[in-house]
């Protein structure tokens, strides 16, 4: 599969979420909003070394599901508007397979979303620092949680969501995105959930995350090889 | 070039092509002419890949475009829907396209062809502030980025003004006289009959026509005369000696001039029988067959209705 037509189509969306402010605006905006409003009462609340525990388990949750969010916010722009508005019957006519244009739109909408989930990861951890009596750094396992659970997520995610836009129409796909979101965040807390009750994060937590991510990622690129151009051009509204 | 052969393609169990069959070569133009939902857009569907036949096959160059994507290349597409990037600008929007194509020289060839558009002066602006008009000057120099030598477009000259209509038309020719093959899709006849060199005229599923547009319109066009009488007495005692002869189907009389249909090819018997019958003619001529005259009568008289395109 050659990179360079799939950095290019990712490079395209990339320029493309960009350009649309409202969508950005929206992304930053849940992004501030969520890490002001969650961060202030568990660090004023929790008292002692526990706020330790409890701030990583925060960054654990919450940069995640911004993560995730922003998957849905995007992906919506990146797959569906493409297919809503039939640019994508252009596009399959180019040199491109069918899965280097999904795997450019998977890549291209996964930077913009973990750069927010970047920017929500500084500003939880400054935020908490300014109500907290003492230092608050992320832990070496949520750091990794951060650099490598949460693309990977993120990308399995977007995944997810752009082959249900190719494969279904598009009543079935707003149905479906709803679905997925809320199917993906409830896992995300019985995961947690099963493997520990406490508000520590552990390194076995985010291995397993991290196990599931990869798994759910290589199952949808392995889905991938089962869309059709006729599936998507006889879904086009 | 082009060959499909004894395309069948059924969806949800209803046909909508039924066994056609037509060739495309090298530097030809090529009508494909049907009423909405004649199955033009499938057909179409079907040769760029995006479409899975039924049965029977449609290649370019002799494979399929669906399972060949280096082949793709070659091609080059405006589709009905134009597939521009809205939020992009115009010089954007080819640069991707260019880049998709693996263009070299992209920078020079998109200033080129957004000059020859005259889009120039709008490259920066988003292609959402576009008009119709001016959009689809953009697609359909971006069909020609790569320089393909085969070109699909679906009506082309739809939302163009009169003067950016013949300027397609003027780029069809010249792309033809370069040995590139076009195949246009078009409801525009008058286009059509300008540029093309052979057509296929579709209607429910299957091919009702196809040849040169010369040969159909003396194939399936009634010869149709126009009679200029002298004297204006004797147009009604013409009227009635044309409508009394079998082998004519229609006469629709217009002052001293009257237009004659003909069932068959008796051009010269008309004549005889006015002037035997004392009528004074000043001038009698054959009426040029329109595409039109074709395309109607082909329509009209293949019975069956289309179900879905």
């Amino acid at each position: 599969m050659s990179m360079n037509k799939i950095f290019t189509v990712a490079r395209k969306e990339m320029k493309g979420i960009v350009k649309t402010r409202s969508q950005m605006l929206v992304g930053i905006f849940f992004a501030l909003w969520f890490s002001v409003m969650i961060t202030i009462p568990v660090v004023k609340t929790v008292e002692g070394s526990a706020v330790v525990d409890h701030f990583n388990n925060l960054i654990f949750y919450l940069v995640l599901m911004q993560g995730i969010f922003m998957a849905y916010l995007f992906s919506g722009k990146v797959f569906f508007e493409e297919k809503r508005e039939g640019i994508i019957e252009t596009l399959l006519c180019t040199p491109l397979s069918l899965r280097q244009i999904w795997s450019g739109k998977v890549v291209g909408v996964t930077i913009i979303a973990y750069l927010i989930s970047l920017l929500a990861t500084i500003l939880i951890t400054i935020i908490a620092n300014i109500f907290s009596a003492i230092l608050l750094l992320p832990s070496p396992a949520i750091l990794f949680h951060i650099s490598l659970v949460v693309p990977t997520f993120v990308a399995a995610a977007i995944g997810l969501l752009g082959f249900g836009h190719f494969l279904l129409g598009m009543r079935e796909n707003q149905i479906l995105n709803i679905s997925i979101f809320i199917a993906i965040f409830f896992a995300l807390f019985f995961t947690k959930n099963v493997i520990s009750g406490g508000y520590a994060v552990s390194w076995v937590e985010v291995g397993v995350l991290l196990i599931v991510a990869v798994l759910l990622l290589a199952l949808i690129s392995y889905l991938t090889r089962f869309l059709s151009k006729e599936r998507i051009v006889t879904t086009i509204p | 070039m082009i060959e499909v052969q004894n395309l069948t393609k059924k969806f949800n169990g209803k046909t909508v092509l039924n066994g056609i069959s037509f060739e495309v070569k090298e530097g030809e133009i090529f009508g494909y002419l049907g009423p909405n939902g004649a199955g033009k857009t499938t057909t179409m569907r079907i040769i760029l890949g995006l479409l899975k036949p039924t049965s029977g096959n449609a290649l370019v160059f002799g494979e399929d475009l669906g399972s060949n994507d280096k082949l793709r290349r070659r091609v080059g597409i405006l589709l009905e829907n134009d597939g521009l990037y809205e939020g992009l600008s115009a010089s954007e929007n080819l640069d991707y396209y260019s880049q998709l194509y693996g263009i070299s020289d992209r920078e020079e060839k998109i200033k080129n062809l957004l000059d020859f558009v005259g889009h120039s002066d709008r490259k920066n602006d988003k292609v959402g502030t576009f008009s119709k008009g001016m959009k689809r000057k953009l697609v359909l120099v971006r069909s020609m980025l790569h320089n393909p030598d085969i070109l699909f477009f679906d009506e082309p000259s739809s939302g163009l003004d009169p003067e950016a209509q013949r300027m397609v038309r003027d780029l069809i020719l010249q792309l033809s006289k370069e040995k590139r093959t076009i195949f246009l899709n078009s409801h525009d006849l008058d286009e059509v009959q300008k540029v093309c060199s052979k057509i296929a005229i579709l209607h429910g599923g299957t091919i009702k026509a196809y040849d040169k547009v010369e040969n159909l319109r003396n194939k399936f066009s009634k010869p149709i005369f126009e009679i200029t009488l002298i004297d204006n007495a004797d147009v009604l005692n013409a009227l009635d000696i044309l409508h009394s002869l079998d082998y004519v189907s229609d006469c629709e009389e217009d002052g001293l001039r009257i237009t004659v249909t003909l069932k068959e090819e008796k051009s010269s018997k008309i004549l005889n029988e006015l002037v035997n019958n004392g009528i004074s003619v000043e001038e009698a001529k054959r009426l040029a067959k329109s595409l039109e005259d074709v395309y109607l009568d082909v329509v009209k008289h293949s019975g069956e209705r289309h179900e879905y395109e």
